[in-house]
């Protein structure tokens, strides 16, 4: 088990989830420390995504915690969440498909007041993913793939959340977007950013990732920091294809 | 005689009025998937409020308008927190069909208050016309087109700037996303149906004036104008449904001026009709858009029915069957057979609703046809009542299953909604169809009940009559939901997809459950005919096929013994308490609200 620092700014401990009879998680338990990227590896039906729907307060876990900065986030709703701090990038990008991207990346800024400081932060954005200069005034529904992404990853950043969870940033994109938007999943950590990101692509995520988890119908059967993980052959057996990849 | 320009301009301004109910329908779809039947109620009740500020308070009219506009949005703020948002986890069905309890519950307390008479609504404003071009234009008609633009100015506004219109946007277009924005997504349901309320409210204000006139029948009027409007212009689409609205008008008013005023709704449910079938998603959807429906079985409440045993079924019909030869009441007997009848409606209606998920809103009209058929057949063609009522119940079969066919292709929401307007087609034809249906005068004369040339006047002759053919055919469906055919209903109910890709004919299935549910109706409106001895269009109405439905949802869906024990309960409690009819509607209303929350697979569980 990792223990990456001495206080987590995310934990789950201890989780059981239940869809109705079926038990999705088997005593869970996650830790993301301050400033790292962490990632959940895991085929189909593994639990990956309903790990994320706990932390956001989407699902309520049966028994377990969930704390984030050492508060619990149980019994949130999913606003109180946010306020908190976490931001999303959710499965699909999720976006407002009828809303101009403007008003996407602005959506991303509801829970803050501060309007002054919104506008900066957008410009912010611009220099971030200049593509999305060109696109302001476009429906986020008529962008292609790769461009969404940068939205969605956007949208999130403009809550100033302390972390932010992805859910398969890099499904269904472009190689040359993968690229992209693994680099700039590193460079929005090196602004302090911690992150917490579900994939299927095991490669590319223990590229960036500090740490890593593998979870396997609902458990976590190997965890350690991404490098080690990425010369395992148990991962590169389940999940790198053998010898062909890594 | 009006010039075309009057009637354009009549069009445009009852336009007007429905766009304001219709865009509060849109704005609430869209944020909640939901078609608000409770909408033509808050209408009614923005129109008494009105009547009570103009006529007891003699407020001045921008006061009347703020009134009625606040108390509206505060009864739409009610509705939401204690009748919608404890459902939001249930199934899909019972918000819809809390709206329309809700619908009931609103309207009887409107008519026990102010008493069912309709009252006159002075506008307060100079009774002038203007002339412009060929046509005169009133300041009512200004009035009322300037409160629709101005409230469309207010909600553009308020969705294209402000902070709480965003997220009514996000929420609209991707809940989930809107509620990882941090979007307080019950507040956004507050403030939509705060906003289609207090609209509601006006509207219905303003319509109680353009016709000096309010009535309790307003309600369900307003609900199916404004259902229409917001599917033409595509439900949801805020402005798709102004646009909706004005056609709506102009159509009817153009119907109108060359048909006769007795087929203005038949335009409007016409029009409704053809957009559903050609472009179900609204004229304004991009074509391949998917429609905003569940593709699976969440719409009805699964459970495990309860079981019963064979000897206790067979002693209960036994029960009945002996019962006459105790010595109860006619009063007792009267009760049961309008509880056999409405159990052969309910047998049919749980079969189409409940077996294969088609939750019709319309069943009435079965009745009708089957009433009218029997009628005309023995009165006019003299064939003896026995084949009559059985003639009415293949014509029920085959014309019903004929009109709802082009609904077969409509999923959840949609189908309830073409339904209900098949069901006022039907209405409307026999109401215009004087030379079959003797129009509005309807059918008087029908000779009672006989069987082999035996007429059955006396209580206990029809009271077992209705009996044996209520078992005759609850026994066939049970025979049916058992068999291969049952199941391949319900697989079609749970997944039409998945049951296609079996190779499961939709069309095929849905006709057969509408033929044999239509039959079982008609028959039950055939002898309802001839029991009462004189029917008209309105003999056999909405609020008929609503107590159907809240029968079959009461006695479990798909449920068989369900079926008939809700009828008896529904028809039999009010009679047990000696309540008065006007608080039967009211009761019947709280009755489904009650089981939508505390019990939706009903009493005995669905199949």
């Amino acid at each position: 088990m990792t223990t990456s620092s001495p206080e987590p700014l995310l934990a789950l401990s201890g989780v059981n989830t239940f869809y109705g009879q079926a038990q999705v998680h088997f005593d869970l338990s996650i830790s993301v420390g301050r400033g790292h990227i962490v990632c959940l590896l895991g085929g189909n039906a593994s639990g990956k995504s309903t790990t994320m729907k706990i932390i956001l307060g989407l699902v309520k876990p049966r028994s377990g915690d969930v704390s984030f900065d050492g508060a619990s986030l149980l019994g949130l709703t999913t606003p109180q969440v946010v306020r908190r701090g976490i931001a999303s990038v959710p499965e699909a990008r999720r976006l407002f498909a009828d809303m101009s991207v403007r008003e996407n990346i602005l959506m991303g800024a509801f829970v803050r007041n501060d309007r002054d400081a919104v506008a900066q932060d957008l410009d912010r954005m611009l220099t971030l993913f200049p593509r999305l200069g060109q696109r302001l005034s476009q429906r986020a529904g008529s962008l292609s793939g790769g461009e969404q992404q940068m939205v969605a990853m956007a949208r999130a950043l403009m809550s100033r959340p302390r972390m932010i969870v992805m859910d398969e940033p890099t499904m269904g994109l472009s190689p040359l977007y993968v690229d992209r938007v693994l680099e700039l999943i590193r460079t929005i950590n090196q602004d302090g950013v911690s992150v917490f990101m579900v994939e299927q692509n095991a490669s590319l995520a223990l590229e960036i990732a500090h740490e890593a988890y593998v979870l396997q119908t609902g458990r976590i059967v190997l965890s350690g920091p991404a490098r080690a993980l990425k010369d395992d052959p148990r991962v590169r057996d389940a999940y790198l294809g053998g010898s062909e990849a890594a | 005689m009006s010039s075309w320009l009057d009637y354009t301009i009549n069009g445009l301004i009852v336009g007007n009025v429905y766009a304001l109910v219709a865009v509060g329908l849109a704005l609430i779809f869209g944020v909640s998937r939901l078609i608000n039947f409770a909408q033509g109620s808050i209408y009614l009740v923005g129109a008494y409020i009105g009547w009570v500020a103009v006529v007891q308070l003699h407020t001045p009219l921008p006061l009347t308008i703020l009134v009625v506009a606040v108390a509206a949005a505060l009864v739409g703020l009610i509705i939401e927190r204690f009748g919608l948002r404890p459902l939001q986890n249930s199934v899909r069905i019972a918000p819809l069909l809390a709206t329309i309890g809700i619908s009931f519950v609103l309207d009887q307390l409107v008519m026990l208050t102010f008493s069912p008479n309709p009252r006159a609504l002075p506008s307060q404003l100079p009774d002038v016309r203007f002339q412009v071009g060929n046509g005169t234009i009133g300041p009512l008609d200004l009035l009322i087109a300037g409160v629709g633009i101005t409230s469309a100015l207010l909600l553009f506004v308020f969705l294209r700037y402000s902070k709480l219109g965003w997220a009514v946007r996000a929420t609209a277009q991707d809940r989930d996303a809107a509620m990882q924005m941090g979007v307080d997504v019950n507040r956004v349901n507050q403030a939509v149906f705060g906003i289609a309320a207090a609209l509601g409210g006006v509207s219905g204000m303003l319509v109680g004036m353009y016709y000096n006139q309010i009535d309790t029948a307003m309600s369900l009027q307003a609900t199916l104008k404004g259902v229409v409007a917001e599917v033409v212009g595509g439900a949801g689409n805020v402005p798709g449904a102004v646009i909706g609205s004005l056609l709506l008008g102009l159509v009817e008013s153009y119907g109108v001026a060359v048909f006769g005023t007795s087929y203005r709704n038949l335009f409007a449910f016409l029009l409704l009709v053809v957009v559903l079938v050609l472009r179900p998603n609204g004229l304004f959807a991009s074509a391949r858009q998917a429609p905003p429906e569940p593709l699976t079985g969440t719409f009805i409440a699964p459970s495990r029915p309860v079981r019963i045993p064979r000897w206790a079924l067979l002693v209960a019909a036994g029960g009945f069957a002996i019962l006459p030869l105790f010595p109860v009441s006619f009063y007792v007997l009267q009760t049961l057979i309008n509880a056999w009848l409405l159990g052969m409606l309910a047998l049919s209606l749980t079969l189409v609703a409940g077996t294969i998920g088609q939750v019709s809103l319309g069943h009435a009209a079965l009745l009708a046809i089957g009433a009218y058929t029997s009628a005309l057949l023995s009165l006019t063609l003299s064939v003896p009542v026995g084949l009559a009522i059985i003639g009415g119940g293949l014509m029920s079969a085959a014309l019903g299953t004929l009109l709802i066919s082009p609904s077969f292709r409509l999923r959840g929401h949609y189908v309830s909604i073409a339904t209900l307007a098949i069901g006022e087609i039907v209405s409307l034809v026999i109401l215009n169809w004087e030379s079959v249906t003797r129009g509005p005068i309807g059918i008087s004369g029908i000779p009672p009940l006989s069987l082999f040339g035996y007429d059955l006047i006396s209580p206990t002759s029809i009271y077992w009559f209705s009996l044996a053919v209520m078992v005759v055919l609850a026994l066939l469906q049970a025979r049916l939901l058992g068999s291969h055919l049952g199941r391949s209903f319900r697989a079609i109910r749970d997944d039409d997809i998945a049951a296609r890709a079996y190779g499961l004919s939709l069309n095929r299935y849905k006709s057969l459950a509408f033929i044999f549910g239509g039959f079982a109706a008609g028959v039950s409106g055939g002898i309802a005919a001839h029991l009462y001895s004189y029917i008209n269009h309105e003999t056999f109405n909405t609020q008929q096929s609503i107590l159907a439905l809240t029968v079959v949802i009461l006695g479990g869906l798909g449920n068989v013994v369900g079926a008939i024990v809700g009828s008896v309960a529904l028809v039999g409690l009010p009679e047990v308490f000696r309540l008065a009819a006007e608080y039967r509607i009211l009761i019947y209303g709280i009755v489904l609200l009650l089981l939508v929350r505390f019990r939706p697979q009903g009493l005995l569980g669905t199949i």
